[in-house]
């Protein structure tokens, strides 16, 4: 178990985001309390939050309405990872002048081996001073909050650094002890755990081992490891073969962002593609560039809960290597175009993941799928190629979202009290309409003296609909031989200016059925039961 | 020795050999025209020549808006859907309902629904699609040059994939379906609600009775 050394920078993306507003000469970010947002499935939660916001309580992972209703006077922006890889690249800079292999987990923390810097700067502690002080000069204002733990092990390092001490040698079952078992990032596991009677990775430390092994698996021995302060690594670690590097030349030398992403998207399919053939996958990797002055440069990057062994995806790469880009490109590091790309893997651990599955969840077929997928959003873009979710709403429209493919599908639950299921009100029942316009294709719904039908403002209609003229029904429309409605919408009642009214009907013209929907008096044909 | 051997040897390997025939015979791993059939269950299964579409076919569906042609095309992704296999929907006006789909038993989850389609790049996108899943259903844009729903074609019956071509599809297909209209019920003057209807589809093509026309149900 080697001394690692953690480098953590509590709020990253509050002070990526200054500091981006800085260089734009927007200094409204500075003065007033900051919340940084992200969309997790359907729902818009806290990424992180300033500490002025996070006073009145504020926390990560509150949602943004409940979050801004607690901190009314703060600027709320989206998230911009991208943002906060590229400013990051100034610290590990920093921190590179004192130890060459800095590995990047994410923007915000970083890890180091620290035996040789050590020694070379006398000691733990005054390489820890060190660092901080380096890290703190090239941030100025936001360097003060820079956290430096060094432990045995990655994992015993990240725990460290939040307090900021060094753990001396040996001495990591001690300090792991109190923490929370929260802090294995399991949320679902440490649920479990603390239901069992374990709150603290010492009262799990103190388990049998063999009983862990029964009860949690393979799995449950890693965590029964780090709970005693024992951080091997990956479980199983081989030399990476020499050959699986992957290296592109790029002519004309790519001088854009976007442009050498999109080389380094095709490495990473292509390297574990490559590395899955031999059954193997990757929790680290070397990202290197080469430009047209002969300048190279490397940066490692390592998959998050590495330490249990869990494998960069395709996604997770491409996305770490093009922060990489990015920050090379845009902080001026490169000073001509790439010309060349390559990803070496660094760490490589035998693949798990990859069996087939035994009831009806082919592997194969889902990969075949997602490789011609992958291609048609390269072709027509990224959210052109979608899924559709389910969701609660009143129409057909509003019922269905549509997912970008590769973007994880959260499934809404539909609110029940009890064993009912609550219904929208206003919502139409089965069977669903097959073709939905959004918008609604304007139409004309008329009475028998050729009127425009109209709905009161109690929902009563004077006269029944006769006849219905619309482009998207066959012969444009015709005689009504069947209806119901109106029934009456009143949308977003309590905002002026989103407010929406109107009145739907289900309508039957010519053996062809529609809804048809009237709103501030224009008639619009919604959806057609095809 | 060996010179007395050697011709006993050669007439012991042919009675081997033989056997050996006649046992791979029995066991020989046939390709059954059934294993290449993806079965469609319901009354538009009944329709269907062997109760299915043979994979690597392309099938017409044609009908007037609202007789039903979309419902029909998503029975059969739900038939595909329902065995753990893909497909994908290209629906260039962005118009698909993602609910009625799911009504009639498409995995969502599995449906990939790619919007919206320029139609100079339709023949590229649905080219590329047939490479990926098992059944393509799309939307077939105004001015479809025949030479590419040929090339489509064949593409589809090198790869094994469906494809259900939505709309005037300007050359042969192995399967003709048209939507001819549905029946609707429950909905009256002035109240009621719609309820499911069936679908009249009439069939053209290959081992189908003469005119085979029948009702499915549908929702």
């Amino acid at each position: 178990m080697s001394r690692t050394g953690c480098v953590w920078c509590p709020d990253w993306p509050v002070i990526a985001a200054r500091r981006h507003a800085d260089n734009i000469g927007n200094d409204e970010l500075r003065s007033r309390p900051l919340i940084v947002r992200e969309r997790v499935g359907s729902r818009d939660v806290v990424r992180c939050a300033s500490a002025d916001a996070r006073a009145v309580g504020v926390t990560r992972g509150m949602r943004r309405r409940e979050a801004e209703a607690r901190c009314p006077e703060a600027v709320c922006i989206d998230a911009d990872e991208a943002n906060e890889a590229r400013t990051f690249e100034v610290v590990a800079r920093a921190i590179e002048e004192f130890t060459p292999r800095v590995v990047l987990e994410r923007p915000g923390r970083c890890e180091f081996p620290t035996r040789g810097p050590s020694r070379y700067f006398g000691g733990d502690d005054a390489l820890a001073a060190k660092i901080r002080d380096g890290v703190a000069a090239v941030l100025g204002p936001d360097g003060d909050d820079v956290r430096i733990g060094i432990a045995d092990g990655v994992f015993v390092a990240r725990l460290a650094a939040r307090r900021s001490v060094v753990v001396p040698a040996g001495g990591s079952a001690e300090y792991v002890a109190p923490w929370p078992v929260s802090v294995l990032d399991d949320d679902d596991l440490a649920s479990l755990l603390v239901r069992l009677g374990l709150p603290t990775l010492g009262a799990v430390a103190a388990l049998a081992p063999d009983a862990v092994l029964a009860r949690f698996g393979s799995e449950g021995r890693r965590i029964h490891e780090l709970a005693r302060g024992i951080d091997p690594g990956p479980s199983v670690l081989i030399a990476p073969p020499p050959d699986l590097v992957e290296r592109t030349e790029l002519d004309p030398p790519a001088e854009r962002v976007d442009i050498a992403a999109f080389a380094a998207k095709e490495l990473a399919d292509r390297l574990l593609e490559r590395l899955a053939e031999r059954g193997l996958a990757c929790t680290r990797v070397l990202v290197e560039a080469e430009t047209e002055h002969g300048e190279r440069l490397t940066r490692c990057w390592r998959n998050a809960r590495s330490e249990l062994g869990d494998a960069l995806t395709a996604g997770v790469l491409a996305e770490r290597v093009r922060w990489q880009l990015d920050a090379w490109i845009n902080t001026g590091e490169t000073t001509a175009g790439i010309t060349g790309l390559a990803l070496i893997p660094d760490e490589v651990v035998p693949a798990d993941g990859r069996q087939l599955g035994f009831w009806g969840g082919d592997q194969v077929a889902h990969q075949r799928a997602d490789r011609a997928l992958a291609r048609v959003q390269g072709i027509l873009g990224y959210d052109a190629v979608t899924t559709a979710v389910v969701q609660g709403g009143r129409t057909a429209g509003e019922q269905v979202r549509f997912v970008p493919w590769g973007e994880p599908r959260e499934v809404e639950l539909p609110l029940a009290v009890g064993s009912e299921v609550a219904a929208w009100p206003g919502a139409l029942p089965p069977p669903f309409p097959a073709r939905v316009f959004d918008p609604p294709v304007p139409a004309e719904l008329v009475d028998v003296g050729g009127n425009a039908i109209a709905v009161n403002g109690r929902g009563e209609q004077p006269r029944p609909p006769t006849h219905v003229r619309c482009r998207a029904l066959p012969a444009g429309g015709g005689a009504v031989r069947a209806w119901a409605g109106p029934w009456p919408y009143d949308v977003r009642w309590w905002d002026v200016r989103a407010r929406r009214r109107g009145a739907r009907w289900q309508v039957v013209v010519n053996n062809v059925a529609c809804v048809v929907v009237v709103e501030g008096g224009r008639a619009a044909v919604e959806a057609i039961y095809d | 020795m060996v010179a007395a051997l050697s011709p006993s040897l050669p007439r012991r390997d042919e009675h081997a050999r033989a056997q050996l025939r006649a046992a791979a015979t029995r066991a020989a791993p046939a390709v059954l025209a059934g294993d290449r059939l993806l079965a469609v269950a319901g009354p538009i299964g009944h329709l269907l020549p062997a109760g299915g579409i043979r994979r690597g076919s392309t099938v017409a569906l044609d009908g007037p808006p609202g007789a039903g042609s979309t419902t029909v095309a998503l029975l059969l992704a739900a038939a595909t859907t329902s065995v753990g296999e893909w497909v994908a929907v290209v629906d260039p006006a962005g118009t698909l309902g993602a609910r009625a789909a799911a009504e009639v038993g498409v995995a969502l989850e599995r449906c990939a629904i790619v919007r919206p389609v320029a139609p100079d790049r339709w023949a590229t996108v649905v080219g590329a699609l047939i490479d990926g899943v098992s059944l393509v259903a799309a939307v077939v844009p105004p001015g479809l040059r025949p030479g590419d729903a040929r090339r489509l074609t064949a593409r589809a019956r090198e790869r094994a994939t469906v494809l259900v071509a939505l709309g005037p599809w300007p050359v042969e297909a192995s399967l003709r379906l048209h939507a001819q209209g549905r029946d609707w019920s429950g909905l009256v003057v002035g109240g009621g609600l719609l309820a499911p209807s069936e679908i009249d589809v009439r069939v053209e093509g290959k081992g189908v009775r003469a005119l085979a026309q029948a009702r499915a149900q549908a929702g």
